[in-house]
């Protein structure tokens, strides 16, 4: 039973004496001389996204002669009721907070995995 | 919120997020360094070098950190390996630099001449019970986290720590009794 009271205050002991060591600019050297970052998975596909979304949308203009399918469905919206705008902009509300909620849980679980 | 360690790890594996990894090397630099000295054998100008190279291998292999220890214990088994190349290469260990050891001494903390004397002893120990005594008794690893550590068996564990310890009280107490 002594013998183990002494080996906790040599523990203590031994825990007290390592003093705390200021950061005093050691982190900064280390990040100083951290590799630089590769470009990032995530930013190289947020590319090819973005570069196919051009290309249907130019794609998609050559297709419908010039764009014309906006005008007609700019007229076709002006025609509509109020009721019926304000329904679809619920819609498409709805839509997107979901892509958003889903990207959002998705994320997290890849941080905490 | 604090983030945990895994946290950070988590970060810098998915976004090579280097402000996490900033976060980690801040709360760990002290104890790393801490042990870099004392296995050093108080050269404090290489043993900030060896730290420094142990963050930038951690950095550099985070992958193979796979969260089944602590980060501090991956930590520390990084810094080890580290200093033993480097003793290696060097083939021998630098001597006690006093005056810089004299001004490390926090005079709050713990009186200053047991400070000065347990560093004395512990620096008295040979490199295998001096490194198994600072992680068990000094940075609070298990006997386990020290043995993956120091890459040896658990039984060489507790033999060091208990051959150190006995050591340590025997020369504190011969030093009392002078």
């Amino acid at each position: 039973m002594e013998q183990s009271n002494d080996i906790d205050v040599l523990d203590r002991q031994l825990r007290d004496a390592a003093p705390y060591i200021d950061d005093a600019g050691f982190t900064r050297k280390v990040l100083q001389q951290l590799p630089a970052r590769r470009p990032s998975l995530q930013r190289f596909r947020a590319t090819i996204l973005l570069g196919a979304t051009l290309v249907a949308s130019l794609i998609a203009y050559l297709l419908s002669d010039g764009g014309r399918f906006i005008s007609d469905g700019v007229v076709r919206m002006a025609r509509m009721s109020p009721l019926m705008i304000l329904l679809i902009a619920g819609i498409v509300g709805a839509l997107v907070m979901g892509v958003g909620v889903v990207a959002a849980v998705s994320k997290n679980h890849e941080l905490r995995s | 919120m604090e983030l945990t360690d895994a946290d950070l790890v988590a970060r810098v594996l998915v976004d090579e997020d280097q402000h996490a990894f900033s976060e980690l090397v801040r709360r760990h630099q002290s104890s790393v360094r801490g042990l870099l000295r004392q296995l050093t054998r108080t050269d404090f100008a290489l043993a900030d070098d060896l730290a420094q190279d142990a963050f930038l291998r951690a950095y550099k292999h985070i992958r193979s950190f796979r969260g089944e220890a602590r980060f501090s214990t991956w930590l520390y088994r990084i810094a080890y390996n580290v200093f033993r190349e480097d003793a290696r290469r060097r083939k021998e260990l630098v001597g006690i630099d006093e005056d810089v050891l004299q001004a490390e001494q926090d005079p709050q903390t713990v009186d200053p001449g047991l400070r000065h004397d347990l560093m004395h002893a512990l620096n008295l120990l040979p490199l295998h019970e001096r490194s198994a005594v600072l992680l068990c008794c000094q940075n609070g690893l298990s006997h386990d986290e020290a043995s993956r550590v120091l890459d040896i068996p658990l039984g060489t564990v507790k033999t060091n720590v208990l051959r150190g310890r006995e050591k340590l009280k025997r020369t504190l107490v011969a030093w009392e009794k002078n």
